[in-house]
């Protein structure tokens, strides 16, 4: 068959991180820091949002590592096993989320107005509500998603990272098992995580498909970001022999998939609230179909859904790593406009508020991001050594 | 008319050409690609499952049918398009929940459905047409290619046909019968 499957394969071995790339993150981490304290002093509630935007983009990134993670184990899926440590890699963030999660408490009644005393009083409605929209159980809550996301991470990429040294089969059907526990624990979780988060910025507003509209972003995303990481690592050699075309091809029609999914339930969501008109739901759209704010939701369209779809429909268009990177850096900077558009219209629904600082707070995300993805890569192989499927992902080899 | 004359009308006659039959597949992927390389084109080869890797040796190049569903969808998108403005605001316009006789969001599911549905056809379509469907009764060279053996098959009229010429190369190439055949 093609040539590059005879490739010579040396044994994985740990990234060894440039110095560059180390001062890099440092330096994005730092500037975020330092933009965000800059903002705080400026403009309190806009430093907040900021906040809120780039720490979902990047909490999301990290679950969604995971989650691709679980999803390879739990359908014993074999292509995968050469490129799965990659998207573990992005899981190591969750900890950092964890104390970004506890910092977002203190800016929460900045950002959410159930918060408020006064407006909670002057409204039924959010007294209505008042019974899952307080700060207790928003603590509560918050503190047991990250509880169970750490548990599984400890599992899932622990018990991965564990079968390097000892080479178990029986890790092989842990994993599964485990994987198989996460999904609806991740799926319940993480819709909920994004209605407190995202959702109750807007309290009147409620959509039934949220939760599902936030996975399929964080998992386009997700996608898209792995792409990245996996060509960087192609690039610098690393894993020939290993991953090549082929493993490319799948998860270019993975990112093309939910690129398709995203567009779905979004339009799904929008449809919906549309077609019954119900003041309570269409205000959440209102805001966003007037004023700059529109302009902002169609390029969502066109450059979220429709640009990748045409760019992604070729074979050879997944199959060649520059041109499938520049699509995977066109959906990572569209995720950051669909978090911007979900926040940013409670700070102001009139104009689109946007600057640096913006930008700088999400790249000081990003930093931390790439900080512990490149430490968990530099300390593990960058291939699971002893994984009982691995033959399989060696000889990866797609037809159609 | 009886049946069994009717069949024998209409049944595939295929045409006559030579074959070589092979018991290992991988000795017959290389034999395709000699194949190739000595200047055949237009042969067939017949294999009881999917081999990797044949449709390289056989230089056979991607097929066209991607483009007939692109197209094809394409024209179920702007006909989806066309028919919902059509029937709600020209040839019987009702006005529902006061939104605009033409209100796109509404019909976004029709377009994509039909999207969808002109694109499956076509491309089933295609399929049928390009791989010469339905054949009834189509010669069979050797009742085991449904098994576990596998056939090249050249016709005579095959671009570099030379009979001499393909028995010595099939043999060489691990043939363990050759035979002049119709297919």
């Amino acid at each position: 068959m093609s040539a590059s499957t005879h490739a010579t394969r040396s044994a994985p071995q740990p990234l060894v991180v440039s110095s560059r790339l180390k001062t890099i993150s440092m330096v994005f981490a730092f500037l975020g820091l330092a933009s965000f304290v800059a903002l705080l002093f400026m403009n309190k509630e806009r430093a907040w949002h900021a906040y809120l935007t780039g720490y979902f983009y990047f909490t999301s990134l990290a679950l969604g590592g995971m989650f691709f993670a679980a999803i390879q184990h739990l359908s014993k899926a074999g292509w995968s096993v050469n490129i799965r440590r990659l998207s573990e890699s992005m899981a190591s963030f969750l900890p950092v989320a964890f104390v970004g999660g506890v910092i977002l408490l203190i800016g929460a009644p900045t950002l959410y107005l159930w918060l408020d005393k006064g407006a909670v009083a002057a409204d039924h409605l959010l007294q209505h509500k008042s019974g899952y929209l307080n700060m207790t159980f928003f603590v509560i809550r918050l503190v047991a998603f990250f509880g169970i996301w750490i548990f599984f991470w400890n599992k899932i990429i622990g018990l991965s990272v564990k079968q390097d040294e000892t080479g178990e089969e029986k890790i092989t059907s842990k994993l599964t098992a485990f994987s198989v526990a996460f999904a609806p624990f991740f799926a319940i979780t993480y819709s909920f995580f994004s209605i407190d988060l995202l959702m109750s910025l807007e309290p009147h507003w409620f959509s039934t498909m949220f939760g599902v509209y936030a996975f399929a972003g964080l998992f386009q995303s997700t996608l898209a970001f792995l792409v990245l990481l996996v060509i960087y690592c192609m690039k610098k050699g690393v894993l020939t022999g290993y991953v090549d075309e082929n493993h490319l091809h799948d998860l270019g029609k993975f990112l093309f998939a939910f690129t398709v999914f995203w567009a779905y339930i979004a339009y799904s969501q929008f449809m919906l609230i549309w077609y019954a008109n119900l003041p309570e739901e269409t205000v959440f759209f209102i805001h966003r179909m007037h004023g700059g704010w529109l302009w902002v939701s169609a390029s969502l369209i066109v450059f979220k859904f429709i640009v990748p779809f045409l760019a992604l429909l070729p074979q050879r268009a997944k199959r060649n790593p520059n041109h499938l990177a520049s699509v995977a850096v066109l959906i990572l900077i569209m995720q950051y406009v669909d978090f911007y558009w979900l926040v940013y219209p409670n700070l102001d629904s009139h104009h689109v508020v946007f600057s640096i600082f913006e930008v700088l707070v999400w790249l000081g995300f990003g930093g931390a991001f790439l900080m512990t993805t490149f430490r968990f890569l530099s300390k593990n192989a960058i291939i699971p050594r002893k994984d009982p499927r691995q033959a399989e992902s060696n000889h990866h080899h797609v037809v159609y | 008319m009886g049946i069994e004359s009717l069949i024998e009308k209409i049944s595939d006659k295929g045409q006559e050409g030579f074959a070589g039959i092979w018991e290992d597949e991988h000795q017959f992927v290389e034999a395709a690609r000699k194949t190739r390389e000595a200047g055949v084109e237009g042969f067939e080869a017949i294999s009881p499952f999917p081999l990797h890797g044949i449709d390289e040796a056989m230089g056979i190049p991607r097929s066209f049918i991607p483009w007939v569903t692109f197209f094809a969808g394409l024209t179920g998108c702007a006909f989806g398009l066309w028919f919902t403005w059509w029937t709600s605001a020209v040839d019987w316009p009702i006005i529902i929940a006061g939104k605009p006789m033409w209100s796109l969001p509404a019909f976004i599911p029709v377009v994509f459905e039909l999207t969808i549905l002109f694109g499956a056809l076509s491309s089933v379509g295609a399929l049928i047409a390009i791989c010469g469907l339905p054949k009834v009764e189509p010669p069979v060279i050797d009742a085991t290619l449904s098994s576990h053996r596998f056939a090249l098959f050249v016709p005579k009229k095959a671009k570099g046909f030379d009979q001499q010429k393909l028995t010595d190369l099939f043999k060489q190439s691990g043939a363990t019968e050759v035979k002049e055949t119709r297919f």
